[in-house]
């Protein structure tokens, strides 16, 4: 199973491993996990390096619509994630179980990206020579 | 290396160091710490802790002295958390600072060049 | 080849959950500190998938006093040991 929404052909190629990997597995606001992830990316990004992105566990909740900085007047995340176009970081991947097991479309999402099962969650991470999580 | 637990609220920081040693003993080269997220606070000078617990401080200071290893704080994590060293204090206005060498205050782009040019790297979180 | 390092109990589901999807063939998992609490079989269901390929660190077992107590599938190794793995394997990620 494997699926795309939007229509980035570039987010469909699993294999086209990145320089660097960077999984993100902790939802917006709660923690920095995600904000601080996504600095590694950008920064890595503005370094000139292909950067990957993988949402696992909650970091999935990162692209749900309709979030704001709100109340909190806390910085969100999703104003990084609008710019990963303008970094050219293409390569969005999500986990095709978490997304199951929170309710999640995955055309319902923020951003274009490719859902994985496991297996190839595997795969992905085995072709990246570099990964960190978040 | 890459730090991301906080000193003595998680046992993160003290895994990072005891590993760091036996590398060291092993005869690697550990070129570079950096600390990230709440990792930042082990670059704190300010660190006062009891003289019958483990000096992480001290710890972190020895593998520069006798390896060579670079210190490098998350400028960005560390300005928020209140690290911040002479140059800092003074850009800020704050009249104090508590990072001192041999912990250097860096970007994460740092981080990303470390990666790229050493054969290893690992992570301890909290 | 991926060294895995997990220092979490197996009540946080999430990230083994998380790690079952991203061990690969030839992976090896090292638990460290809270992590060891899956090296008891109590424990056995949370590391049943990554079997044959979990070592848990003899220091962190020893000062929580579960030495003695590790399921016998899981090896334990001391810190000489992590060193060994992490030479072994070109790779590390560290799930929390």
């Amino acid at each position: 199973m494997n699926s795309t929404s939007g229509i980035s052909p570039a987010t469909t190629a699993i294999d086209a491993p990145q320089d660097l990997l960077i999984v993100l597995r902790h939802a917006p606001h709660g923690s920095s996990w995600l904000r601080e992830g996504l600095d590694v990316a950008l920064v890595a990004a503005a370094f000139g390096k292909r950067v990957g992105l993988l949402f696992q566990g909650d970091g999935v909740f990162a692209l749900l619509q309709g979030q704001s900085s709100g109340p909190l007047a806390q910085k969100g995340t999703h104003p990084q994630l609008a710019m990963l176009e303008m970094y050219d970081i293409e390569h969005l991947w999500v986990s095709e179980a978490a997304l199951a097991a929170r309710g999640l479309p995955v055309d319902s999402l923020m951003l274009p990206v490719t859902s994985l099962e496991a297996s190839r969650i595997a795969r992905l991470m085995h072709s990246h020579p570099h990964t960190l999580i978040f | 290396m890459l730090v991301h637990a906080a000193p003595y609220s998680q046992q993160g920081a003290l895994s990072a160091l005891r590993f760091a040693n036996a590398v060291v003993e092993r005869g690697h080269r550990l070129s570079t710490v950096f600390f990230y997220h709440d990792g930042v606070h082990n670059a704190s000078a300010l660190m006062s802790p009891p003289q019958d617990e483990v000096q992480l401080a001290d710890g972190w200071k020895r593998l520069h002295r006798e390896g060579g290893t670079q210190l490098l704080v998350c400028i960005a994590a560390g300005l928020r958390r209140g690290l911040v060293d002479t140059g800092e204090a003074a850009r800020h206005g704050l009249n104090s600072h508590s990072v001192e060498p041999p912990f250097e205050l860096t970007g994460v782009g740092q981080l990303v060049d470390a990666m790229l040019e050493n054969d290893r790297l690992i992570t301890f979180a909290p | 080849m991926t060294l895995h390092l997990l220092n979490r109990s197996p009540q946080s589901e999430g990230v083994y959950r998380d790690l079952r999807e991203a061990f690969g063939d030839g992976d090896h998992l090292l638990l460290i500190e809270d992590g060891c609490y899956a090296a008891l079989s109590s424990g056995r269901d949370a590391v049943a998938a990554f079997a044959g390929r979990v070592s848990v660190l003899k220091e962190d077992l020893v000062s929580r006093g579960l030495e003695g107590r590790v399921d016998g599938a899981i090896e334990v190794v001391d810190m000489q040991g992590f060193v060994d793995l992490t030479e072994i394997h070109q790779r590390s990620v560290s799930w929390f």
